[in-house]
């Protein structure tokens, strides 16, 4: 299978994204958000596989793992980021739907600090 | 088939040659309560029936037809075929005679499953005592008056909702009794995903029964019996068509709850409950979990799967519309060579002839719908 080519970009110091926080930019007429989720990056489309929602203004947290009828188990905290419109969970590591992969993914890209720099490869 | 339950079993395992199995024809008491009476307990034939010039047995129990009564919505054109009535005049579907002449033998049915009758109601009874001890005598009826009758009848034990311990013993007392195949529970005001309704599905379960449901003659009319969407309907044509709401509550309360990951071999069967519902019901219930899953986390799956494996749909009244490709679609949706089980309703007026009604079904499905999928479900209980 022939690679794509990917180019890194400096998206910004490191220092900008600390944990917690995130980017949403442009590269190349793509939007992109950029997190930084408790010291570890992740990089991905800002598109809902669903219906195209900006995917990167949902919200970061866990949710509650398959159990027995009638209790609750907390966990996939950091790991998963809500569509802000239909509220889709979507695996921030991977860009699929946590639970039904019937519509695809969000496309996913390295993120890393190089240099002092946030870097994505896109 | 080592890991089966007892009762359940592979389509292939009843060695007998059936073809067309009824899964919803309705016995009636031949005098409404008082033909109850000698199933049961001294002291309850004195509460029930009493001095039937006055007291219930006149007023209430001796309707032919349910109990309680359904005064409020009549049928204008009978709630009965016309050319079902004993000659003696009686109510239809009380002589098991007639009902092997005109139903079994004149129309080719191998299996019926006799299910309700007058008990459709019996949830909306306030006394939950009353209720069990109907449903007790009701089941005894049952088996010495229709099933020992004739080979070909099955038969639903009725399970009185109110008191599930109450139920689960009664399914305990009967449910190994030859003949009998499934537990048929009149619904009332609480949705079937409530633990309520646990030690019945436990009970069920345990026996390899599945549970039947099917209108209950007197929804959305007393406080006790189920309740209608949106308010009180005016006429008795819109109650009718109303009734299939009562259904897709359940469908849906049953799925949320999860209670086919905590009962894994119970099945459920609808009838006359509707089919073309369940496709907006299986959508939107797919489409909200994936947003709303971790509200009811024990849903693993997508909730449509829950139904097609564990939920199967009587047939009557079948879809009738205009373009037949309607109808294949619609089956084609709601799975209907897996989940569709052909019943007649005899010998109720909206009747589905057993030699016809399945004729635009296509070939593909039609004889699963016949009988197939019964066999799937009921096993060697048809046998």
């Amino acid at each position: 299978m022939a690679m794509a080519t990917r180019t890194a970009h400096v998206i910004c110091p490191a220092d900008e994204l600390p944990p917690g926080s995130r980017k949403i930019v442009d590269i190349g007429g793509r939007s992109i958000g950029v997190f930084n989720v408790g010291g570890e990056l992740f990089a991905i489309r800002n598109s809902c596989p669903h219906q195209g929602a900006p995917l990167c203004q949902g919200t970061i947290g866990g949710t509650m793992l398959p159990s027995d009828p009638h209790e609750y188990v907390y966990g996939l905290e950091d790991r998963l980021l809500r569509c802000p419109w239909h509220g889709w969970e979507i695996d921030i590591a991977t860009g699929s739907p946590r639970w039904n992969h019937a519509r695809g993914r969000a496309r996913t890209y390295r993120a890393a600090i190089e240099d002092g720099q946030v870097v994505i490869e896109v | 088939m080592t890991t089966a339950a007892p009762h359940q079993a592979s389509q292939h395992s009843a060695n007998i040659a059936l073809r067309t199995i009824d899964c919803d024809v309705h016995p009636h008491l031949k005098d409404g309560l008082k033909t109850l009476g000698p199933y049961l307990p001294k002291a309850w034939r004195r509460r029930l029936l009493g001095d039937v010039s006055l007291g219930w047995g006149k007023e209430v129990y001796a309707s032919q037809l349910s109990l309680p009564k359904n005064d409020i919505y009549i049928n204008p054109v009978g709630s009965m075929r016309r050319d079902a009535f004993p000659e003696d005049g009686s109510v239809p579907g009380s002589d098991p005679a007639l009902v092997v002449t005109q139903l079994l033998d004149g129309c080719g049915v191998d299996r019926a499953v006799l299910m309700g009758g007058n008990v459709f109601g019996l949830g909306a009874l306030p006394d939950p005592d009353a209720a069990a001890v109907i449903a007790s005598a009701y089941n005894d009826w049952l088996g010495e008056v229709w099933l020992d009758h004739d080979p070909r009848f099955r038969g639903a034990l009725v399970v009185a909702p109110q008191d599930p311990q109450l139920a689960a013993a009664e399914i305990d007392r009967l449910g190994d009794r030859p003949g009998v195949v499934q537990v048929f529970l009149p619904l009332m005001q609480l949705l079937m995903g409530e633990r309520h309704y646990y030690p019945i599905y436990a009970a069920a379960e345990r026996h390899g029964l599945p549970i039947a449901l099917h209108p209950n003659s007197v929804d959305g009319i007393y406080q006790k019996a189920a309740t209608l969407a949106g308010g009180v309907p005016t006429y008795y044509v819109e109650w009718h068509a109303a009734l299939t709401q009562v259904f897709q509550a359940n469908v849906i309360s049953v799925a949320c709850h999860g209670v086919f990951e905590r009962f894994p071999g119970l099945k459920l069967v609808i009838a006359e409950g509707g089919v073309a519902w369940l496709a907006d019901v299986m959508w939107r219930l797919d489409k909200n979990w994936q947003a709303l899953r971790d509200e009811v986390p024990w849903v693993k799956r997508l909730p449509s799967e829950y139904i097609v494996d564990h939920v199967r749909f009587t047939t009557q009244p079948f879809l009738e519309p205009s373009k037949p490709e309607h109808l294949w679609t619609m089956l084609e949706i709601v799975q209907g060579e897996k989940t569709l089980l052909f019943s007649s309703d005899y010998p109720h007026w909206d009747f589905d002839n057993p030699l016809q009604a399945l004729d635009r079904v296509p070939e593909s499905m039609r004889e699963r719908i016949r009988g197939g999928n019964a066999i799937e479900l009921y096993g060697d209980r048809l046998a």
